[in-house]
């Protein structure tokens, strides 16, 4: 933008960095008390630095589980998640944006039923389901019933539906078969959808604890929040902050550094997503 | 289609998984795997602490394999457990889960009674009379039979800051013995404006049933008494016990009003923000490490109820080693060795020593690593002591539901959500009776 | 995205596509696109919701052997009976449930774009701002809960310390029964601000520059283009975001265990919190299913709602 520095600008300027540092003042925190000894309450000596810095939180938490394994499972497990979903919610998403066929309604409503009930509320019959089909304890028990999901078949009609259809007419005139204009049509076209479906995908799984630690028993194949419960389970001693919130630092650092990385590819990716 | 193709990579996947998992289970023929499920409610490295034990165990008992598995809280574990039986798997041989499961684990069916091992003890006597008798309390029902031992446990205590004591002229090897002498040196500790509270008892939050039970106690009328049938909260033991948890904060002002929560009062206790305060021997060793002032631990202070004893309230907490159901006979006999593994002296020492858990048997207290524990803070010895005057903690039938509703009632009458306590006790005492009333 | 054998299996039907006569594979086409996430959200959450309706109806044995008894509606009669274990607290729940969920759609949302308005110019550090309104979506949920207990921590909290610390008095942020449910939003706010705020920022880009300098020659004022350009533009954003919103404030409770546990009382407890709690005891199990059926028709009669709004403005 070329405008010139109204007051008005500068005033939205300085409201959003204050919003956006009271906003960081958790995080800030966070950090500092990971470091600060543990049980040296922030009243004590300056309150930025306490008495004495150091890394007892990290160590500490880091002997509590196997990380490096937890680490590697949930990658393998939002990865897991995510490639399977990008196939079924291109293909439902299609289905439901492009073509005409009978119950196409009731079987979208069917899908959507799926944001509104809380998976937690149904652990006793999918852990069922899990061990007839004899998943017990692997990585894909974990990531099966995220293989279909409402929310990226509703994202991806939407941005199906923005897709002009001239462009799928004329690469059928051309003879493309269905892959084909899937592929060189439709998909360039919402990459920014994908994205976005990616980012949400990827942090709400990272973050899942309770399915994963319902289906599985091994540390070989558990997910990091499984490790990250152990800090938090301190009740027959107290509230523990510094070790806890070392280990929150460390299980949200990939998806941190992944948003820094990314974050510019991300916001313009955004720009012509079909959610707009 | 894709979908068919996903679906051939699903068969793969399950078609290779088909030939794995039972591949694993015929392998151990000749050697009886134990699935030990245990939560953790203490810091440090829980996980390999256990996995020496089994290490060790495996050694001396060749043909059992333990594997421990961690599973969360002790909520988690109860509810991990549940969906797997209930969904048709087996679940663990061993786990760690309260004492106070007791019956509802024993009405799901879900565990066996020990007893019938310890009958098959040469001196099952000897055996367990070495517990403590106000940790077993809570280990049997109301035939008598034993049906968990006791493994990591806890008791709550009064800790004291010795400097303070010195500085409001209080004897610092003195810790208040009854509720008068309570409420008299808090005053003399408290200093105004909040700047300092003369006692911090950390009932507020979601689980205050554990201290209150204390009170109720304290003033001769437990919540519970032999029968899980029946429950003791609209008394007016109960009443007053409330009346002056309220007043500590508001007539007397020597705490913040309705307590302090559970979490964080040993750091308020640390940075000297509070004189005494009441919490779990648990915090024990985190509260020595911590404190930069002579640490002084003392009984809970006793109720009205008398001064010879019986006044005392103390409840007890933890976890207890249960057996399970759906093992094999052979499978439960292996998993009795492993409960009597972790029950031994030398393990209970030293698991206390390690995690700061009370050891359970008096025998383990005489090992070298308790001994020398005790030789040097004998803070832990104030907390062993008082488990000869401890009682039981509260558990019933429905266990889980009456103790939501105790909890419920008791933290909105302290927040002063509710001010008509003995209304509210009634209601809460009406819940809990139709609750029970099949059981009678 | 496609390998070889998807491409030679999807050429099929391509082919079939291309044919005049409607073959039986091109009947089939749309159904076999949507099977897989059928089959899976039928397998993982219509079915086993199915059970639970149906459990709802009945009350488990006392002993875990015997036969459940059919009990009609009673269940859920029991469920706002105010002298009942679980009825005396549920209505409260709900009240509870839905102050919470409207509290944070009706402040999350207008403030996520808000935010998104300032964060869509020129600003110098954009990046960094921008990270600091968004990192709380990417915490798990019970870490961002942690670092909140250590700010409202009656004793030993950041808040009070402060405030202390200016001759206030402190709060019992967690403690009081007055105060709780907001201190909750509060966090709730926090962290769903940024997650919303992202899609409105990507709704913004896509309104083309041009827009704007066309009102700006007309001599619109920043707040009229605002008023008249970008909002009627980004109203499918919104509505989308609604939906979203709506959602999941009825299904976030992780927090509640490490802030408050639903108390005191029942003063902070939310519905899915609560069928947590009861969930623990087996006999319970009527009751939790029939709460599960009132948290999906709650969820349903909103998502319906937003939904029918949706698609009437794709038609206008």
């Amino acid at each position: 933008m070329t405008r010139r520095r109204t007051w008005a600008s500068r005033l939205a300027d300085a409201a959003i960095i204050t919003v956006s540092i009271i906003w960081m003042l958790p995080l800030f925190f966070a950090i500092l008390m990971s470091f600060r000894p543990q049980r040296d309450p922030i009243t004590n000596g300056n309150i930025f630095f306490g008495s004495t810095l150091t890394l007892a939180n990290y160590m500490s938490a880091w002997e509590v589980a196997p990380w490096p394994a937890h680490y590697a499972n949930s990658i393998i497990f939002v990865v897991g998640v995510l490639v399977v979903q990008v196939f079924t919610i291109t293909m439902a998403g299609y289905a439901f944006a492009r073509l005409r066929f009978p119950g196409r309604n009731l079987l979208l409503g069917i899908v959507l039923l799926q944001m509104m009930i809380p998976t937690g509320v149904l652990l006793v019959q999918n852990f069922a389901t899990i061990r007839t089909l004899g998943l017990y304890d692997t990585q894909i028990a974990m990531m099966v019933p995220y293989w279909g999901s409402a929310f990226g078949t509703l994202l991806m009609r939407q941005a199906f539906r923005e897709v002009p259809y001239e462009l799928e007419e004329a690469a059928r005139i051309d003879g493309a078969n269905w892959a084909q204009i899937m592929r060189h049509v439709y998909i360039p076209l919402t990459i920014p959808s994908y994205v976005a479906f990616a980012l949400v995908s990827i942090s709400s799984h990272w973050n899942e604890f309770l399915w994963p630690f319902i289906v599985t028993r091994s540390a070989h194949v558990q997910p990091l929040t499984v490790g990250l419960n152990k800090l938090y389970q301190t009740s027959d001693v107290g509230a523990l902050y510094g070790q806890l919130m070392a280990g929150t630092l460390m299980v949200i650092a990939p998806l941190v550094i992944l948003f820094i990385l990314f974050q510019r590819r991300f916001i313009e990716s955004f720009a012509s997503s079909g959610i707009k | 289609m894709f979908s068919r193709d996903v679906c051939r990579r699903l068969y793969g996947v399950l078609a290779v998984l088909a030939v794995l998992v039972p591949l694993g289970v015929t392998s151990a023929q000749d050697t009886i795997t134990l699935d030990f499920y245990y939560p953790t409610a203490v810091d440090g490295p829980i996980a390999q602490i256990l996995e020496e034990y089994a290490q060790q165990f495996e050694a001396e008992n060749p043909g059992i394999d333990v594997n421990p598995i961690y599973t969360g809280s002790y909520v988690d574990t109860r509810q991990a457990i549940q969906t797997e039986i209930q969904g048709g798997g087996t679940g663990p041989d061993v786990a760690v889960m309260l004492a106070t499961d007791i019956f509802s684990l024993a009405e799901e069916g879900y565990v066996v009674p020990v007893q019938q091992f310890i009958d098959q003890m040469e001196d099952p006597e000897a055996f367990v009379s070495d517990f403590y008798e106000s940790l077993m309390v809570n280990s049997v029902d109301e035939e008598g039979t034993i049906w968990s031992i006791p493994f990591q446990r806890s008791t709550p205590i009064l800790y004291y800051n010795k400097d303070m004591f010195r500085e409001a002229g209080l004897d610092p090897e003195q810790p208040p013995r009854n509720r008068d002498e309570l409420v008299e040196y808090a005053q003399k500790l408290t200093l105004p404006n909040g700047e300092r509270w003369g006692l911090m008892v950390a009932i507020a939050g979601d689980f205050p049933i554990w201290l209150f039970q204390s009170f109720v106690m304290a003033n001769g009328q437990n919540l519970v008494e032999e029968s899980p049938a029946k429950v003791y909260l609209n008394t007016p033991e109960a009443v007053d016990a409330l009346k002056f948890l309220i007043d500590l904060g508001s007539t007397y002002r020597v705490q913040p009003e309705g307590g302090t929560s559970w979490g964080d009062t040993p750091t308020a206790f640390t940075s000297g923000q509070a004189a005494m305060i009441y919490h779990t021997v648990g915090s024990l060793t985190s509260i020595l490490q911590n404190a930069d002032f002579e640490v002084g631990v003392g009984y809970l202070p006793s109720g009205p109820a008398g001064e010879d004893g019986t006044g005392y309230g103390t409840p007890t907490g933890g976890g207890n080693l249960y057996i399970f159901a759906n093992s094999t006979p052979e499978e439960q006999e292996a998993a009795w060795k492993w409960v009597q593994f972790l029950a031994s002296p030398e393990i209970q020492a030293d698991w206390g020593a390690k995690t700061g858990y009370i050891a359970a048997r008096r025998s383990a207290w005489e090992t070298d690593i308790l001994q020398e524990l005790v030789a040097q803070y004998p803070q832990y010895a104030v907390a062993r002591d008082q488990l000869e005057i401890a009682g039981k903690e509260f558990t019933s039938y429905r266990a889980i539901d009456v103790q939501n509703i105790i909890n419920n009632t008791v933290s909105s009458i302290l927040a002063g959500e509710r001010t008509d306590i003995e209304t509210a006790l009634a209601e809460a005492q009406a819940q809990i009776d139709s609750l029970l009333a099949e059981y009678q | 995205m496609a390998g070889t054998a998807q491409t030679r299996a999807a050429t099929d039907a391509g082919m079939a596509i291309a044919r005049p006569r409607k073959s039986l594979l091109q009947i089939l086409f749309p159904y076999l696109l949507i099977a897989p996430t059928l089959i899976l959200v039928v397998m993982f959450t219509i079915w086993p919701a199915g059970q639970s309706v149906i459990s709802s109806l009945y009350r488990p044995p006392r002993m875990a052997t015997g036969e459940p008894t059919f009990v009609g509606l009673q269940n859920y009669i029991d469920l706002f009976d105010p002298t009942h274990y679980i009825g005396s607290n549920f209505t409260q729940v709900i009240i509870n449930t839905l102050i919470f969920t409207f509290a944070t759609v009706l402040v999350a949302v207008p403030l996520a774009l808000i935010f998104a308005l300032l964060l869509n110019r020129r600003i110098r550090g954009l990046a960094l701002w921008r990270f600091g309104l968004f990192y709380p979506a990417l915490l798990p949920l019970i870490g961002a809960a942690s670092i909140w207990a250590f700010i409202y921590s009656d004793t030993v909290g950041l808040l009070n310390t402060i405030l202390r610390s200016f001759g206030l008095s402190g709060q019992n942020w967690i403690g009081n029964a007055n105060l709780v449910l907001g201190s909750v939003i509060v966090v709730n706010i926090w962290k769903q601000v940024g997650y919303y705020m992202i899609f409105y920022l990507a709704g913004l880009q896509g309104i083309p520059r041009d827009f704007y300098e066309a009102a700006e020659i007309e001599g619109a004022s920043t707040l009229q283009q605002v008023y008249y350009l970008t909002l009627p533009l980004l109203r499918r954003t919104t509505l989308f975001i609604m939906i979203i919103a709506f959602t999941f404030g009825f299904q976030t409770v992780e927090q509640l265990q490490v802030l408050g546990g639903g108390g005191p009382g029942v003063r902070s407890n939310m519905i899915l919190y609560y069928i947590f709690q009861n969930i623990q005891e087996r006999r319970n199990a009527g009751y939790v299913n029939a709460m599960t059926v009132i948290l999906v028709l709650i969820l349903l009669v909103f998502t319906v709602s937003n939904f029918l709004i949706f698609e009437r403005e794709e038609k206008s």
